[in-house]
């Protein structure tokens, strides 16, 4: 509560001041001028370099790329690769399954975070209060999360095999498992090996969240008499907004970019039910050694991509840095 | 100013990167005729021995001591793990024009690898170095470039495909020897089929293994997939190497059927448990997983058979294609500065004793013809392996085979759900086909 008052007043204070009067603006703007030009801005710079180097060169450079006609008979003298300005683009739209994969990649995430979502709320709310054991429910929970995702994918590239231990448990009661890593099921296998090695990730974040309800507002409503789900609807909730935005807008993109898990249940080439983006991005750079079109695939998608996150983020407020003050 | 000083940072990071780069360019010199390399070491970077790492670490010692000894120049071996871990090393190599000196390839890459233009041309002089081209199996030189005057490759070791066999289960049936045929081993293989036995082990859900049947089919019928150019995958004789490689599941029913969801290394284990009687498309590698099973002393090998689905002798025109060309070559890098060493090395190994010991050591045929004789009149198990490799023919020498090879694997991958479900249709092989014939048309209306 304070932290708004005080940040209404300041924000109240310069209307006063216009109203004072034009001198008093001439003085505020000078003083603004002077902050802004006295600002160390050149500390920024190592930051600046860094990200020019980390992320506008690559991006450059992938754009770049998408412009050329570069192959494996190009590659060697690449920057002399045949300009071929946006055939690529075209290509990728027309003539290969990039739509196909991006909508596999988005439905695919969007799903993984909607099933995950409830599970990571659910177990952060289960390990919160203490128990005995409570450390090691805690550790148990994380094992999906750190292990690597080549594990993942192969142990279960081995249980769900024809004949492997998920259908044979299936056949036990009575359910033929069918082929769960071709086909239209290996999309569904897809999303619940996402969503068993990522729900620890929104229960990390959701406890966090939890973390930081303070213990005066448990009293209070405790003091109100507030049932549990009241309590956890009106009271606990509203605190885990902002750390269950970021983690469904993280879990989303790491999802859209995970490559090794579909690689490694999958292989390649990849069943078309199963084609996500970053493989059909490998496959056409590190298959077929087509670099500029995979480039353009790439370009596209981020601005296919790119586009309604922002929204996203305008609407979580995740963008304006601020979240914290509006819970 | 603080635009000026972030130019300035930037433009000593470019400088220190300039000077890293040129630092690693001048790793040594070419020193003429004799090939002296004292206190020089060559980079060679080679596949990791998932078989044999422990072996493979002492060979790569062994052979450095011998190549001191030789010209005073050490051997610093990288490996990579898998084709993809090549793909991406060849990659960054090329582009930055700096890397290992000398790579050892698989065969089916070398026309990729080819195109690249990165690698050094082997002209006489280059051959006379190796200590001359005649000193390898014929056979062996067929993919080490799209023509004699342009070889990049030489041929370092073969892994020739053949057919695995159970001996006491053809005994048991009545048969002598694996048939010539494609039909006769289907026969075979019936007759050899019940219970939890079944006739063959093959891998369907493997990455590598099914174009090679649907290209070898293919060939034996006449179709050799490429033509000048212009891809024939949409072929009535290849719709039925795909037909006769799917029915074997979904009609005759005489492999496993969880084999839908297998790779190579089930099907090798199938065999090795005695579940099956042949094991199709392997090579001399598998021998050792089968000295160690069940079917130890119980195996033989025999070259595929030659006579294509449907047909009782060859058809005219067939291409009696046992194997493709399989195997390893090596090259040696444009970039390198160490292109006469590089040659020294490659002479040592591929002289028949260093070719010996490759063999003894890792169970890979020899490309050195003396090596191949003697290791052919003293082990009589490998020798239907030596004869496939002599039998073998290359894949068709294009920088676009890669997506050739793939749009044949892709067509199975695709229609993996339909060989499940138990049926699969002309129409669906057909269907698969036409895609897979245009994106390996236009990848060969690309070749430069």
């Amino acid at each position: 509560m304070t932290v708004t008052t005080a940040q209404s007043d300041r924000r109240i204070d310069p209307e006063t001041d216009d109203a004072a009067g034009g001198g008093t603006q001439l003085r505020r703007k000078k003083t603004r001028g002077l902050d802004k030009r006295n600002r160390p801005l050149w500390m920024l710079a190592p930051g600046g370099v860094l990200m020019v180097l980390v992320i506008v060169i690559p991006v450059l450079l992938a754009v770049f790329i998408s412009l050329l006609d570069l192959d494996q008979y190009s590659l060697r003298e690449w920057i002399r690769a045949p300009f071929i300005g946006v055939q690529n683009y075209v290509e990728a739209a027309t003539r290969s399954s990039m739509f196909h994969a991006v909508w596999l990649s988005v439905s695919y995430s969007v799903l993984v975070a909607i099933i995950t979502l409830p599970v990571g709320v659910a177990a952060a709310l289960a390990a919160q209060n203490r128990f005995r054991g409570r450390g090691f429910v805690r550790s148990v929970f994380l094992i999906p999360y750190i292990l690597p995702a080549f594990v993942v994918g192969t142990v279960w590239r081995t249980m769900l095999q024809p004949g492997g231990v998920v259908n044979s448990l299936l056949e036990t009661v009575g359910i033929d498992g069918g082929l769960w890593l071709n086909g239209p099921q290996s999309y569904w296998a897809l999303v619940l090996v996402q969503a068993w090695s990522s729900w620890p990730f929104f229960y990390l974040l959701v406890l966090s969240g939890l973390q930081a309800v303070e213990a005066e507002v448990h009293e209070a409503a405790a003091l109100d008499g507030a049932e549990w789900w009241t309590k956890l609807r009106y009271v606990v909730f509203p605190y885990l907004k902002g750390p269950v935005a970021l983690a469904a807008i993280i879990s989303f993109l790491h999802n859209i970019n995970s490559f090794t898990l579909p690689f490694v249940l999958f292989g390649v080439p990849t069943p078309y039910d199963v084609e996500v983006l970053p493989l059909l991005t490998y496959l056409s750079s590190f298959q077929s050694f087509r670099f500029g079109l995979s480039a353009a695939m790439a370009v596209f998608s981020l601005a296919l991509i790119a586009i309604p996150l922002a929204i996203y983020l305008r609407a979580v407020k995740l963008d304006t840095g601020d979240e914290g003050h509006k819970k | 100013m603080n635009n000026k000083k972030m130019l300035a940072t930037m433009a000593g990071f470019a400088v220190v990167a300039l000077s890293l780069q040129a630092c690693s360019a001048t790793g040594g010199e070419n020193n003429g005729d004799a090939v002296d390399g004292s206190g020089k070491s060559l980079n060679v970077l080679i596949a990791a021995n998932t078989l044999y790492p422990t072996e493979q670490q002492s060979w790569f010692d062994d052979v450095s001591a011998k190549f001191e000894e030789e010209t005073g120049a050490t051997v610093e071996f990288e490996t990579f793990a898998s084709a993809n871990d090549e793909l991406t090393r060849i990659q960054t190599s090329v582009l930055s024009g700096q890397g290992p000196d000398v790579y050892s390839l698989g065969t089916t890459f070398t026309p990729t690898a080819y195109s690249t233009g990165a690698f050094v041309t082997l002209g006489d002089e280059e051959w006379e170095k190796v200590g001359g081209r005649d000193k390898f199996v014929p056979a062996s030189l067929g993919i080490s470039g799209p023509d004699e005057a342009n070889e990049i490759g030489v041929p370092l070791a073969s892994r020739p495909f053949a057919l695995a066999y159970n001996t006491e289960l053809l005994a048991e049936a009545g048969f002598d020897a694996p048939a010539d045929s494609w039909d006769g081993l289907l026969e075979q293989a019936k007759a050899m089929t019940h219970d939890d036995q079944y006739g063959m082990a093959v891998a369907y859900a493997d990455n590598f293994n099914p174009w090679k049947f649907i290209w070898t089919m293919s060939l034996q019928a006449g179709n050799p997939l490429v033509v000048d150019g212009e891809a024939t995958l949409d072929d009535p004789t290849t719709v039925e190497a795909y037909r006769t490689y799917f029915e074997w599941m979904t009609v005759d029913k005489v492999v496993d059927p969880s084999s839908v969801g297998w790779q190579t290394a089930q099907a090798v284990a199938a065999f090795a448990d005695g579940n099956a009687a042949f094991l199709p498309m392997t090579s001399a590698t598998s021998a050792v997983t089968f000295d160690k099973s069940a079917v130890a002393g119980k195996y033989a090998y025999a070259t595929m058979p030659l006579i294509a689905p449907g047909e009782t002798s060859a058809p005219q025109g067939a291409i009696e294609a046992a194997t493709i060309i399989s195997g390893d070559n090596i090259v040696v890098a444009n970039y390198s500065p160490n292109q006469d060493l590089a040659f020294a090395f490659i002479k040592m190994l591929t002289d028949p004793e260093q070719q010996e010991i490759y063999f003894n050591t890792f169970g890979e045929m020899p490309t050195n013809a003396e090596a191949a004789e003697t290791i052919q009149s003293e082990n009589e198990l490998l020798a239907p392996l030596l004869d496939a490799g002599a039998q073998s023919v290359g894949t068709p020498f294009s920088g676009a085979w890669g997506d050739v090879q793939l749009a044949l694997g892709n067509v199975v991958v695709q229609l993996i759900p339909a060989i499940a479900s138990g049926a699969v249709s002309d129409a669906q092989i057909e269907d698969q086909l036409k895609s897979a014939q245009e994106s390996a048309q236009s990848a060969l209306d690309r070749a430069k």
